[in-house]
């Protein structure tokens, strides 16, 4: 087991202005890891909430700091933002007596393909997958051009262990369009799971009105917020309908945050 | 460790620290207690006891609205949180006042270097490089604007460090500000695309 007492761990995450649950998947896994004692301590950062990227390494006494960035896909963040605020130059920074060590993002963590398969088993308990169809939700393309690719990735991985009838992505603004999932899914079951790292606006709104689980009325769904989660299965269009939340609020992310220190130290042999 | 942020706040806390923003901390029987300082004397409060609460307390104001920035004095009255070591304290703080002990040190080891704003706007891409575009007066109006909301206490000016040395009250612990937060860059954004879309 990982052991870093004399290590500090700094997981950043994009955050928002506007809704705290952006940002509570990435405190719950620090609280979640701060738990387990494996570092000396553990702090979170946010492109738009505090503690921000210009502030964390303030708050952080030990030298030797893994900042693991906790998005769906390399992209725009993890490669332009997240490296020019923290002033880093490359996977290692040497810098004032301090050695800051920069990880992959969780969603690159070939785990993600078992987390997919057990957020959607969970949702729909007893539901044969051999007649389900799978959807996999992503954001589509544009600054995170890369998480498109992300989502594409878990479907060919999941697809390729033959466990549900069909295994398909989907998105909000791009052709495989959400709001036509009745029109390519084939099986009498649709489970959804969003392939995001939070739940927001997306999950409890955007999407469930393109599923057509909730109103169009702006507030409609996110009224209820979480419980559009909760009221699995829906009857619709034919279909019985499962829609889960953000996979990123998946307690085991916790361990993909791990992975990528392990994998860090693995590549760079510490 | 080189940096000991919790013995840092500890020693504060010894020589006679109780404020931080718009919380007062007490040495109690179970360890230190924190409330609001408007709660001062109040019973009737809700107890908490572990630093997590402080996450869930700091999260939104008493109309419901999320505190992006935890330095606006809108924190929510009416809790206590009791806890029973330094440690605890400095990870309620940092959910009250993230990053604010830790900058604190830094300021008081001469390592929090203040960043100028056009130093910080010149750094932006992607949607936010727009704000390079901000004229002085606009920076000027937007700061006085969306800084009087805040507790930081700024140590950056538009384009030199701010001369005014923090005059801070006894006692109290220094919320400081050496770089313009995102949500101020993110107002820039606003300022400039309101006035380019007034000119065509
Ligand atoms: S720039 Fe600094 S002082 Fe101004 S609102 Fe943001 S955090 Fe407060």
């Amino acid at each position: 087991m990982l052991a870093k007492p004399d290590s500090a761990l700094v997981i950043v995450g994009h955050g928002s202005t506007v809704n705290p649950d952006s940002s509570a998947p990435t405190f719950d896994h620090a609280e979640a890891l701060r738990v387990r004692g494996v570092f000396g301590e553990v702090h979170c950062a946010f492109w738009k909430e505090e503690p921000s990227f210009r502030q964390v390494l303030h708050m952080v006494g030990r030298d030797d700091i893994y900042v693991v960035p906790n998005f769906i896909s390399e992209g725009y963040f993890t490669t332009t933002v997240i490296p020019r605020e923290l002033e880093l130059d490359g996977a290692l920074t040497r810098r004032g007596g301090r050695v800051i060590k920069y990880c992959e993002p969780t969603g690159n963590d070939p785990r993600m393909t078992d987390l997919l398969l057990r957020r959607a088993a969970e949702i729909a308990p007893g539901v044969d997958p051999a007649q389900t169809s799978l959807l996999i939700v992503g954001h589509g393309t544009g600054l995170n051009e890369n998480s498109a690719v992300a989502a594409k990735r878990e479907v060919e991985r999941i697809a390729a262990r033959g466990l549900y009838a069909e295994v398909l992505n989907a998105y909000m603004e791009e052709e495989p369009l959400i709001a036509k999932w009745d029109e390519y899914s084939t099986q009498p079951n649709v489970v959804v799971v969003p392939f995001f790292i939070s739940d927001g606006l997306h999950s409890y709104e955007d999407i469930p009105v393109l599923l057509g689980i909730a109103g169009a009325s702006p507030g409609a769904a996110s009224a209820g917020g979480r419980e559009v989660f909760q009221r699995n299965p829906y009857h619709l269009r034919g279909r019985t309908l499962f829609y889960a939340s953000a996979i990123g609020t998946e307690p085991l992310f916790a361990d993909v945050i791990l992975e990528q220190v392990a994998a860090f130290d693995a590549v760079h042999a510490a | 460790m080189s940096r000991d942020v919790e013995k840092a706040l500890a020693d504060w806390l010894a020589g006679g620290g109780d404020r931080i923003g718009e919380i007062v901390i007490a040495r109690v029987p179970e360890g230190w207690e924190l409330r609001h300082a408007e709660d001062a004397g109040h019973a009737d409060l809700a107890l908490h006891a572990q630093p997590e609460a402080a996450r869930h307390l700091a999260n939104l104001d008493a109309a419901g609205n999320f505190r992006p920035l935890k330095t606006v004095p809108t924190l929510v009255r009416g809790w206590r949180l009791v806890l029973g070591d330094i440690a605890a304290v400095r990870r309620a703080l940092d959910y009250f006042y993230p990053a604010m002990t830790g900058a604190w040190l830094s300021h008081t080891r001469g390592e929090l270097v203040p960043v100028v704003l056009r130093e910080t706007l010149g750094r932006q891409t992607g949607m936010y490089r727009v704000t390079q575009k901000l004229t002085d007066p606009q920076a000027r109006e937007l700061i006085d604007r969306v800084c009087a909301g805040c507790l930081k206490h700024r140590l950056w000016e538009i384009a030199a460090a701010n001369p005014s040395s923090p005059a801070f009250p006894a006692g109290s612990l220094p919320l400081l500000c050496h770089e313009a937060c995102n949500l101020l860059v993110a107002q820039a954004r606003e300022v400039v695309k309101k006035a380019e879309r007034a000119v065509t």
